[in-house]
């Protein structure tokens, strides 16, 4: 059994994004001593050498200006590295970029495919099993993928990023015109690029430190968001929170916001309405800090502190500090 | 503009979730099924893009089991015009790959501009039908917008947050999206429209046609073969302390050495 995974990357520059570093160590264990793992980028040369640093025995490179990168144009490209480079598998990291190519690769390649998988593996040749949060991560589902070819989106933070390996692979450039089959005018106009020295963005954390009522005030939710920058956290918040204009609608996490799925997530002040949960459930360790100890957050915590935020997480934000070597700023 | 609205029923949010008796799918025995959450934002983009552009349509249409018919009534009855289910196999299927085809071999003889989805199910999460039926039927396609306008005489202009920000971008038509957020809260249903709405015609695609015009592809290439509720968490390890202090100094110790989630 000596499958060939192929990784479709995602690059920024010459950065490999974190969720296709993940996309590579699956690939790896995918692929075992026997099989072979080659990526394609369509981020151009310097992706391509950056991409080469993980190891794979091949690469596959276009180079897409960002204005034209359509779902539609990726799963071209991808589709064909997928045929010269004769993968069984192909891997895409979960970011919206790759969501949104997982169903038309898996059309344009003839292959089954699913997404936000948090496991995945052989069970004989041509048939996967895979295993997925559903319904915000209130239950799993394992699923039969009928191959030869599957495309697999996986969950982020779910898979450790693949350590760099280093090599020289040989890279194949894609032929441009093979665009000439996407259809349509589309065109990205403008990029407002995330605000950044507020910490990473809800989506790809994996610390997400989060306030809700139990914070009493606006001016109180500094303390969460000093808490959020000694962890090199993002910030969230309970609905309570936006819904009284403490914080931008943006940062709210929960059925109506924004689901998440980081390592760690540190509830304070939020009682843990389902609404909430169902957003941040499926976090993999849990830390909840309110006054009321009987509050539902508690019971779907792993760590629980009964006490009042705005003294507790003060003294937090210090010991982090402390037991990182990081100065008071 | 002819709008095509792809929706799905699903579970509503509050159901409590037990697995059915063969232990493969959600038991959906007295469960309550509802237009899917991202879907009600896509027939609300749908609604307010009708209302601004002179002469536009919206069609509802649903590929799955009897339920469908529910869902797609609670469309026409927010202000759909027309409503078509495209019936599963009688087994079931909850195959996306399938459910875009069974979509898309429909769409051959239903007039669209734009197709409209939710960016995902709430019961399933996978994202994929929008994508997929928009490279069967080779138009492009868009997933997790927000705010679709009209942008010149036959083009639409929409945002996508993305990882790396906000982009804002401009198409022609035809295309697919897959819908986050229309610049309004969905809206609901007016009684009368409830009631009148129970007596609308909703077209029916029955699954053999489906699967004749599908030919080899009309198969599931993806079984849910487990569906598991995760084991009660047993409850949080409660911190004993004295001090906001000590509070502080044993969690940093659990968290580094009991959960290993930062060094």
């Amino acid at each position: 059994m000596t499958p060939t995974v192929l990784v479709i990357a995602e690059t920024s520059g010459a950065a490999v994004a974190g969720p296709t570093q993940e996309a590579f160590g699956v690939a790896r264990s995918l692929a075992g001593a026997d099989g072979s793992v080659v990526a394609v980028t369509i981020g151009g040369p310097s992706a391509a050498r950056s991409l080469a640093l993980l190891g794979p025995k091949e690469i596959w490179v276009a180079d897409v200006p960002p204005e034209s990168i359509t779902s539609g144009a990726v799963a071209i490209l991808a589709a064909q590295a997928a045929e010269e480079s004769r993968a069984e598998i192909a891997l895409v990291g979960g970011t919206s970029f790759g969501r949104d190519l997982t169903g038309r690769l898996a059309v344009r390649w003839g292959a089954a495919a699913a997404t936000g998988v948090t496991e995945v593996a052989i069970v004989r040749p041509g048939a996967l099993r895979v295993r997925r949060p559903v319904f915000g991560g209130r239950a799993t589902e394992t699923r039969a993928l009928t191959g030869p070819r599957a495309v697999i989106a996986l969950r982020p933070h779910a898979f450790p990023e693949a350590p760099a390996t280093g090599g020289a692979p040989p890279i194949h450039v894609l032929d441009p015109s093979l665009l000439s089959a996407s259809k349509g005018g589309a065109r990205r106009r403008s990029l407002a690029p995330a605000e950044t020295g507020s910490g990473p963005s809800l989506a790809d954390a994996a610390i997400v430190v989060a306030g809700g009522r139990g914070m009493r005030a606006a001016e109180n939710f500094r303390l969460i968001e000093e808490l959020a920058r000694s962890l090199g956290a993002a910030v969230g918040a309970s609905r309570a929170v936006t819904d009284a204009g403490w914080r931008p609608s943006s940062l709210q996490v929960g059925q109506t916001g924004r689901t998440v799925s980081p390592q760690l997530y540190i509830a304070v002040g939020i009682s843990g309405a389902i609404q909430h949960l169902v957003g941040m459930v499926s976090s993999r360790t849990i830390v909840a800090i309110n006054t009321d100890p009987g509050a539902p957050i508690f019971k779907v915590a792993d760590y629980g502190i009964v006490g009042d935020a705005l003294a507790i997480v003060p003294a937090l934000t210090r010991e982090i500090r402390r037991v990182r070597g990081l100065s008071e700023t | 503009m002819e709008i095509v609205v792809l929706i799905k029923p699903v579970p509503e949010s509050e159901t409590r979730l037990r697995a059915s008796p063969d232990g493969r799918r959600l038991d959906s025995e007295g469960v309550r099924f509802v237009l899917a959450g991202y879907d009600e934002s896509a027939v609300e983009q749908a609604l307010l893009l009708k209302e601004n552009v002179p002469g536009s349509k919206v069609h509802a249409i649903s590929f799955g089991p009897a339920r469908c018919g529910e869902a797609l009534r609670a469309a026409i009855a927010l202000g759909a015009d027309a409503a078509t289910w495209i019936e599963a196999p009688p087994e079931g299927s909850d195959d996306p790959i399938l459910a875009a085809r069974a979509l898309a071999s429909a769409l051959s003889s239903i007039p669209y501009d734009l197709l409209l989805g939710g960016k995902h199910a709430g019961d399933d999460e996978e994202g994929i039908v929008v994508g997929a039926v928009a490279e069967l039927l080779g138009i492009p396609s868009f997933g997790s917008v927000t705010d679709v306008r009209p942008a010149g005489p036959s083009g639409l202009a929409f945002q996508r947050p993305t990882e790396a920000g906000i982009e804002s971008w401009e198409t022609s038509l035809p295309c697919a999206i897959g819908l986050q957020q229309a610049w309004n809260d969905p809206r609901t249903a007016k009684l009368p429209n409830i009631l009148r709405s129970r007596k609308a015609p909703i077209a029916k695609v029955d699954w053999p046609t489906v699967a004749k015009a599908l030919g080899s592809e009309s198969s599931p290439r993806s079984l849910s073969e487990e569906f598991r509720l995760p084991a009660p968490r047993s409850g949080a390890k409660m911190i004993e302390f004295q001090t906001p202090e000590e509070a502080a100094e044993k969690l940093v110790r659990l968290l580094r050495e009991e959960a290993k989630v930062f060094p």
